[in-house]
């Protein structure tokens, strides 16, 4: 493994896969199960009732199950359920290309990052060192990726504020990525695009879209700084969900200061070589996530047009019959996902994901405590949670 | 500086697209209509003796050398309309194990290119309030009870929609599909918002 180091606790905490706890740098075996998502008060109050939220509601995009403990307003105790929806994936024993299609059914939304995760992974197994041009397709397909995920958050942000007109013209920005996206992958969630060493994407095409995507975000600015000079928004924003302390990944961390980002402190893909730099801010709370992902998706576009210079499509004829063992990180739009695989003549023998969401999960029921119910939806989308990729069995 | 959103709303002018009475300005090729026959093994069994099941399909791009993909978005079947709901159509959704690019694609129906309400299309909150109820993703363990409550909550009359290959054919991950009877079933991996917008609006016995 060329990427990670076993029984090494190096560097910040990732996540956790099934028998691993994941770092930076290295990973160590668990022998405990997973600690339960969940904050009960200390003190048994008899004002405090518990209130059912979800699985099944309109507030929320997927299924998620919380019994959330209060005193009528103020949020005292969180037991999360993230397993309601849980899926099981036939991926052991399955060919690369079997399971692949498995995996970027993971999270659809951030199914990019998935397939190359995995990839890389399967990359780092076989030892095989890619082609340039791969990379820098990488990039420009993350990148792609990543603007799409953080225009969401927005928008989802702005409907319990009661924003309709941003929410609707940042619904239209993503309509219009998600548009280009299929334009040049043929699919609107790139799913198929991404294969061992090549990325099936026309990127003579995407260049012809270059004015476009200047013009977009420059619409994109216009709405995000109209946000930030409307208080009655800002002030729904700031202060709620304040967290400062592990555990903290992807533009939560960032959001609190911590210079944390899989794409300036891992050499899996040249961000270096397009002078990349983490942007980082110094509130923890739910304007600072809001802020920095208004930011990063600025940046995101200028790294999409910059690698797409560099970027094209490769071959590499693979053997149907290698084995070994390999593990890689990078950096989804929330926050770093981790890819273990254990490869026997072809086929997977063991595969384990360590999803970000499991994390912000983590981190978002820490932040909520002492929070009041209406600033519950602001808190929650502005750590981008995805339950589809929390709850998965590899099978 | 309060009027100023409705002021910038106001400037864009109106920015929904002819579809469906005009053809989709900008449809994916995948998932879209396939034709052509062969006999390639298909990873998730949607190529039955050379024919092609809709149902099983991820349009994983797998066969494309032998069929092809003709960006064509009716890709629906309407077991019974509900003219009951040519009025207004209020939707349900329940999430019983997608990957969340369904959960995506249903929503961006409201988005202004697509803009749903104007067919008296809406999302209600509640199954005390809806009309159909839109099913999405495989059955798992920790869904079942949700999804039965669900449908039994639901005022008459009432349909529902099975949408997306996980929830019509399982998409080849390892869990089972719902028993509920689809009035409506809505293809694709997932499906496009074009499809789903036409797929609703005949549903409930409107006209494009």
């Amino acid at each position: 493994m060329r990427y990670y180091k076993f029984n090494v606790r190096d560097g910040y905490y990732i996540g956790e896969t099934r028998q691993f706890s994941i770092y930076e740098k290295g990973m160590i075996r668990r022998d405990e199960p997973l600690e339960r998502l969940q904050i009960i008060p200390k003190i048994n109050d008899k004002n405090h009732f518990n209130f059912q939220y979800g699985p099944a509601t309109g507030g929320l995009i997927e299924s998620l199950d919380f019994k959330i403990i209060t005193n009528g307003e103020a949020i005292k105790g969180i037991v999360v359920n993230p397993y309601v929806k849980s899926r099981t994936m036939r991926c052991l024993n399955k060919t690369i290309d079997e399971c692949l299609l498995l995996v970027e059914r993971i999270n659809g939304y951030h199914s990019a990052s998935h397939s190359i995760a995995f990839l890389s992974a399967v990359e780092d197994a076989l030892n095989i060192d890619i082609a340039e041009g791969t990379y820098y397709g990488r990039i420009v397909i993350l990148e792609l990726e990543r603007i799409r995920s953080h225009l969401l958050v927005l928008k989802r942000m702005c409907e319990p504020a009661g924003f309709g007109v941003p929410m609707y013209q940042l619904s239209y920005i993503n309509e219009i990525i998600t548009r280009i996206i299929s334009d040049i992958s043929g699919h609107r969630y790139f799913y198929s695009t991404n294969k061992l060493n090549r990325v099936d994407v026309d990127f003579g095409l995407l260049s012809s879209y270059i004015q476009t995507l200047i013009k977009i975000k420059r619409e994109f600015e216009n709405i995000f700084n109209g946000l930030l000079e409307s208080k009655i928004f800002i002030n729904r924003l700031q202060g709620n969900g304040l967290i400062k302390d592990d555990p903290l990944i992807g533009p939560a961390a960032r959001a609190a200061g911590f210079k944390r980002d899989a794409r300036s402190n891992i050499s899996i893909l040249p961000y270096k070589e397009l002078n990349f730099e983490p942007i980082i801010f110094n509130e923890g709370d739910s304007f600072g996530r809001f802020y920095i992902r208004g930011l990063e998706i600025s940046q995101s576009f200028d790294l999409c047009i910059n690698a797409l210079e560099r970027a094209e499509q490769s071959e590499y004829n693979y053997s149907n019959n290698f084995s070994g063992e390999g593990a890689a990180r990078l950096e989804s739009p929330s926050g770093d996902l981790f890819y273990y695989v254990n490869i026997d003549n072809g086929l997977i023998k063991d595969i384990q994901m360590s999803s970000p969401s499991y994390l912000n999960l983590k981190s978002f029921i820490k932040s909520a405590i002492n929070t009041i119910f209406t600033d519950f939806h602001f808190n929650f989308e502005s750590f981008g949670i995805w339950v589809s990729e929390v709850g998965v069995e590899f099978i | 500086m309060s009027n100023q959103w409705f002021i910038k709303g106001v400037k864009k002018g109106i920015l929904t697209e002819g579809f469906p009475q005009l053809p989709p300005e900008k449809p994916p090729l995948r998932p879209s209509l396939l034709i052509g026959s062969s006999n390639f093994k298909c990873p998730v069994g949607a190529l039955d003796e050379n024919k092609w099941n809709p149902e099983k399909c991820i349009f994983c791009d797998k066969c494309s050398m032998e069929m092809h993909f003709t960006g064509d978005q009716k890709l629906f079947k309407i077991n019974r309309k509900m003219n009951a709901f040519k009025r207004s159509l209020y939707i349900y959704i329940i999430d019983s194990g997608t990957c969340g690019a369904c959960n995506a694609e249903l929503f961006n129906i409201f988005s202004p290119q697509y803009d749903a309400n104007r067919y008296g299309i809406f999302l209600t909150n509640t199954p005390r309030n809806a009309d159909v109820l839109v099913l999405m993703g495989v059955e798992t363990e920790g869904m079942k009870s949700v999804l039965e409550e669900t449908y039994e909550s639901m005022p008459e009359p009432k349909c529902v929609v099975k949408m997306g290959t996980c929830a019509i054919g399982g998409a080849g991950i390892g869990s089972k599909i719902s028993s509920l009877e689809p009035d409506a079933l809505i293809y694709g991996c997932p499906p496009s918002p074009y499809t789903i917008l036409e797929a609703l609006i005949e549903l409930k016995g409107d006209k494009p």
